[in-house]
């Protein structure tokens, strides 16, 4: 759309126009909303908190937001593809392209891994006795790092310049030569930041977890949530490095003239090495925690311990080792050779074997129970035989000849969905209508969460099987439209409808939310006749909630105390010191300030990134200046004189 | 109309499932890659059909009612024997699908090292966003491919800018183009007729147009082509 | 009250040490791109750039910064207070000393027509060995925050914090290391 201001023509695409109106309308809308309920309070509240919850509710909020962009990317894409040489709107060549790869990146990176880390930090405390988590200041502050580099990402699009490389930023076309707009650089940056903060969650959680337990809580007491949280945080700690250094170096070949990837020289595999090494671990830091979730949910639902504990810890370990070891997959078609396209074929099955056993350890946990289909434990169900039809097609993926066929084709998106949406959407839905009463002491209505359920799962169902079919009929991904005689036409059109029920799905959730907040229906501690730690203390959950601190004798406290303890937990007595809780506009400015220098070397300021980078300099002198164990010492030292 | 004719043909497809493109193999190199898949879902079909029926047994029996909802069930920790079995049938059937998984794997990558001697030789050229083929004689095309029946070809591919990878569905799977480097395909058609062919990678705005036909011929006709292609540049 | 071997300070350590790791595999990173990389098919081949005199500065100053890091941390242990500031001071010397023949070094390079974007090779080094020269600036506004510190706040913690840095410091300097044997020395010696 052209319009006249100051004798001027200017342009900008209907699109972006409509996303600014959409944006400044709720934008102020919600001010508004603030302003007349006088909310300003408890906004102040979240943003400096370091409470362990607080950010968990910060984290699934902003990726509940995200989902619904990435979401309606999606359905975008779906009408575009809907039928045969389609024109939709603007979607085509590179709005179409920037749409998907917007959508992919943030869909993994700030929808799938803030859904699981939130939750992480609402239960995982809980679970194992932990007062708060280890850092509480590093953990407010690795948020505020997540939520600038999706701010990054997001807001590239309202600059006219979304990334448009995949999410998998595939080099040369990734590098400046070939796509010199500022999109690429929003990606490297927005990822970068936010993978910071990854980083820190992850050494919190296995600092929280290795060394906050209550007494008693041995590590084969642990819940498997906190387990799978643990593996999770290890393979964060192991990959999100490779990633940094991948974009470390793209940096470099799009912004200082280096040609690492590209060039005479330079080498495109290279970069797919790299980003796969970090990228395939990356696909099971998401789908791990969903695990963990779903065995405690199909424990507590079907009122028996978890089937087989010892085997679903090892298979979630060999699953996690097994990881690190199959990214060549993802390149059969590269030409690396048959020698090591087969040794990766070999490994990609192997760890069917280890997902193999966790499926069949969740059956036989639901064996003579009494299976209660509350709304978690819907979401499970689903899991299983959803989970299981992308496990299948994985290992089918993992033919490397046949592979060679279904390599970049719908067969391919289809069977990574069924993977992501299957396992850690279901994953994290099930994880949020299970511990929502512990965030805010009251849970979400059952009614809508089975229509959010249905419709979202059969949605899903019709959305992507008939996606097998097109991919096997020669689609390939990544395309903005088809011929009507590439015969692909039914499985898009079905595959479309499918997406608009999955939409009206998730619209039942955010509903939900809010009718749950509008007249709660208040809860205890145990809404749902929990097993573990989170469920004997109040919800929402308090500040310090382990007070006393229970002694734990066995797997499943809780559960064991109500059979035989009239429900009251073991005390023990403990002198571990509790982490420092505060709170502190310092991790929220300071994601701001590193969000401004990235924003300066995207649009290549120099002067600005010297400024902008001496002051994230000083923000680490202000830290240790302002440190609370020494403002701790200073007060408990009178007491040591006397 | 022409709509509603596709419509009702591709429900059939999608009812019977055959016909699709991959699964109609039209080259020894796409009838195997077809073999492995209907092997491998056949497989994935015996541990699928276990989950499920498991599955919706366990559901429907357990499921909480009027008479067991105040009962609490005994805790199991689980069962060595089961455990055993669940580990080691899925690792039979793997090792069952690795077999023709390695052989089928090495056979169509070392085929490629041994060029038959009296395969047609045709260089392909991927470039954003088209493909260029130029034959023996020196003829070139682009965006059309012409093959000639029963006789082996050898492609080899390169790429003027970014990664592109070739592909046409009924012969074969597909193989990269990465700048600066040349990488061969050797497939031999076995029916003439018309296939689409694709560029899969992704490379920037219009990779969706970057699309070819293969005509596959009798070798007279291709021949005749290939002169009447010459004479024209002449 | 937080003591020097304190819960919490046990989460500090072991947190840090997670971190490390996390740079390890960074650098793990870099190195192996820099053993793809180097030599590169155009030149300068590095034994033409590298220049022995500078590496051995560099490394005699940084080598020996662990050793005075360790000073201060036993003088520390030992209650000693000038041997504290005697350590930090001389590590930081040794710091801006290297730090000072590095940016020589890569000047040197630079002026030379060795620079940034002249080849992989080069490409590759600049990054690593650049990331590295970061490390130890960040070091040493790190040593003058705890000189700031070490006079003002309560011993314990002024115990932990400087705990914390020698952390830093060696692993630094066995990156360095690293960085002597791998990245120069099979085109020095
Ligand atoms: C809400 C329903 C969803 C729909 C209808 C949907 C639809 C699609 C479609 C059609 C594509 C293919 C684009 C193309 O290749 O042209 C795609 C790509 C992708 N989707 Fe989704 N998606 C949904 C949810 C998700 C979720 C929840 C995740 C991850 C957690 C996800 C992750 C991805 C990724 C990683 C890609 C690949 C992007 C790329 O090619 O660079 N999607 N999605
Ligand atoms: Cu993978
Ligand atoms: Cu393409």
């Amino acid at each position: 759309m052209t319009f006249e201001l100051f004798n001027r023509t200017f342009f900008i695409a209907t699109d972006v126009l409509l996303a600014y109106i959409a944006l400044i309308g709720t934008g102020l809308g919600v001010l508004y909303l603030v302003n007349r309920a006088n909310k300003w309070s408890v906004i102040k509240d979240y943003v400096t908190t370091t409470h362990h919850r607080k950010i968990g509710v910060l984290y699934l909020l902003s990726a509940t937001l995200f989902f619904l962009r990435a979401g309606i990317e999606a359905l975008i894409i779906r009408t575009q593809l809907a039928v045969p040489e389609n024109d939709f709107w603007v979607f085509q060549g590179d709005k179409f392209n920037e749409a998907f790869t917007t959508h992919g990146t943030i869909m993994i990176f700030f929808v799938a891994m803030p859904l699981l880390i939130g939750l992480m930090n609402v239960a995982v405390p809980l679970q194992i006795g932990a007062q708060d988590m280890a850092f509480p200041y590093m953990n407010a502050l690795s948020f505020w790092l997540f939520l600038a580099g999706a701010i990054l990402v997001n807001m590239s699009f309202f600059m006219t310049a979304s990334p448009n490389a995949g999410w998998t930023a595939y080099a040369p076309l990734s590098t400046a030569e070939f796509t010199p707009e500022a999109g690429n650089d929003y990606y490297i940056f927005g990822l970068q930041v936010s993978g910071v903060g990854t980083i820190l969650a992850a050494i919190n959680m296995i600092v929280t977890i290795v060394r906050h337990r209550a007494p008693g809580m041995k590590m084969t007491r642990m819940p498997l949530f906190a387990w799978s949280t643990l593996v999770t945080a290890f393979l964060i700690l192991i990959a999100f490095p490779v990633l940094t250094i991948a974009l470390y170096i793209l940096m470099f070949d799009r912004l200082f003239g280096t040609s690492f990837f590209s060039g005479e020289a330079g080498s495109p595999i290279y970069w797919q090495h790299l980003f796969w090494i970090f990228g395939h671990p990356e696909v099971y830091i998401i789908v791990i925690p969903a695990f963990g979730i779903f065995s405690d949910v199909i424990s507590t639902f079907s009122k028996k311990r978890v089937f087989g504990y010892t085997s679903m810890v090892v298979a979630i370990v060999i699953i996690g080792l097994l990881g690190f070891m199959v990214w060549v997959h993802h390149m059969f078609t590269v030409g690396l050779g048959p020698v090591v396209n087969t040794v990766f074929a070999i490994t990609t099955m192997l760890i069917a074997v280890p997902t193999g056993i966790k499926i069949f350890n969740w059956l036989f946990t639901m064996r003579k129970g009494v299976i209660h289909l509350g709304t978690p434990m819907l979401f499970a169900a689903g899991f299983i035989p959803t989970f299981v039809i992308g496990g299948v097609t994985g290992v089918m993926l993992a033919v490397a000849a046949a592979d060679f066929q279904f390599h970049d084709t719908y067969f391919v998106v289809a069977h990574f969905h069924y993977t992501m949406v299957g396992g850690t959407v279901l994953g994290a839905f099930a994880g949020i209508y299970y511990w929502f009463p512990k965030m805010f002491g009251f849970k979400l209505k059952d009614g809508l969460g089975k229509a959010h359920f249905w419709l979202f799962l059969i949605g899903f169902h019709i959305t992507f099987f008939p996606q097998h079919f097109a991919g096997l009929n020669g689609m390939p991904r990544r395309v903005y439209t088809y011929t009507a005689e590439d015969n692909i036409f039914i499985f898009n059109f079905i595959s479309t409808i499918g997406a608009f029920m999955m939409g009206i799905g998730t619209l039942f959730f955010v509903w939900n939310i809010y009718k749950s907040f509008k007249n709660p229906d208040r809860c205890g501690n145990d809404p749902w006749n929990g097993r573990t730690l989170e469920w004997s203390v109040p919800s929402p959950a308090p500040e310090h909630p382990f007070d006393p601190m229970p002694q734990v004798t066995t797997i499943d406290p809780l559960w064991e105390a109500k059979r035989n303890r009239g429900g009251k937990l073991p005390v023990a007595n403990t002198s571990r010191s509790a982490p420092i809780d505060v709170t502190s506009w310092q991790p929220v400015g300071f994601s701001g300030l590193i969000m401004l220098f990235s924003l300066s070397f995207i649009y290549h300021v120099t002067w600005l990134q010297i400024v902008l980078g001496i002051m994230v300099l000083a923000f680490f002198a202000l830290r240790t200046l302002t440190d609370e164990h020494t403002k701790m010492a200073r007060e408990g030292e009178d007491h040591d004189n006397i | 109309m022409k709509k509603i004719k596709w419509l009702v043909a591709s429900l059939f497809i999608f009812l019977t499932g055959c016909n699709l493109r991959v699964l109609d193999p039209k080259s020894e190199t796409a009838r195997d890659q077809s073999f492995l898949i209907q092997f491998s879902f056949a497989l994935m079909m015996i541990v699928f059909a276990i989950v499920i029926i498991l599955f919706v047994w366990f559901l429907s029996k357990y499921r909480e009612n009027d008479q067991n909802k105040d009962y609490i069930p005994a805790d199991e920790k689980g069962s060595p024997w089961l455990e055993i079995t669940w580990t080691v049938i899925p690792f039979i059937l793997l090792a069952i699908l690795a077999v023709p998984t390695v052989s089928i794997t090495f056979e169509q990558s070392a085929q490629v090292e041994s060029t038959p001697a009296n395969a047609v030789q045709i260089e392909v050229t991927g470039q954003q966003f088209s493909w260029t083929f130029s034959y023996q004689n020196g003829v070139e095309t682009v965006n059309n491919l012409r093959l000639p029946v029963d006789r082996p070809v050898e492609f080899t591919l390169r790429s003027e800018d970014i990664i592109h990878s070739f592909w046409i569905p009924k012969l074969g799977g597909k193989k990269d183009l990465i700048p600066g480097k040349t990488r061969r395909m050797i497939v031999t058609p076995e029916e003439t007729g018309t296939y689409q062919g694709k560029c899969a990678e992704f490379c920037g705005r219009e990779h969706t147009k970057m699309r070819f036909t293969t005509t596959v011929m009798e070798e007279s006709e291709y021949e005749q082509w290939l002169q009447e292609m010459k004479e024209k540049i002449e | 009250m937080t003591t020097y071997k304190s819960d919490r300070f046990g989460d500090k350590q072991l947190g840090f040490a997670l971190y490390l790791i996390g740079e390890l595999i960074m650098f793990a990173t870099l190195f192996a791109t820099y053993f793809l990389f180097t030599p590169s098919a155009i030149n300068p081949t590095p034994s033409e750039t590298f220049e022995l005199r500078t590496v051995v500065i560099t490394s005699i100053c940084l080598l020996s910064s662990s050793a005075t890091i360790h000073y201060a941390e036993k003088a520390f242990e030992k209650g000693k207070e000038k041997g504290v500031w005697i350590g930090l001071i001389s590590t930081l010397i040794l710091a801006t000393a290297f730090m000072g023949f590095e940016i020589h070094e890569f000047y040197k390079y630079a002026s030379e027509g060795y620079t940034l974007t002249e080849n992989l090779f080069l490409s590759s080094f600049y990054i690593l060995v650049g990331l590295h020269a970061a490390h130890v600036l960040f070091g040493i506004g790190w040593m003058a925050l705890l000189c700031y510190h070490y006079p003002r706040i309560p011993n314990a913690i002024y115990g932990q914090k400087q705990k914390i840095f020698t952390y830093y410091w060696h692993f630094v300097d066995v990156i360095w290391v690293f960085i002597i044997t791998f990245v120069y020395g099979p085109y020095l010696f």
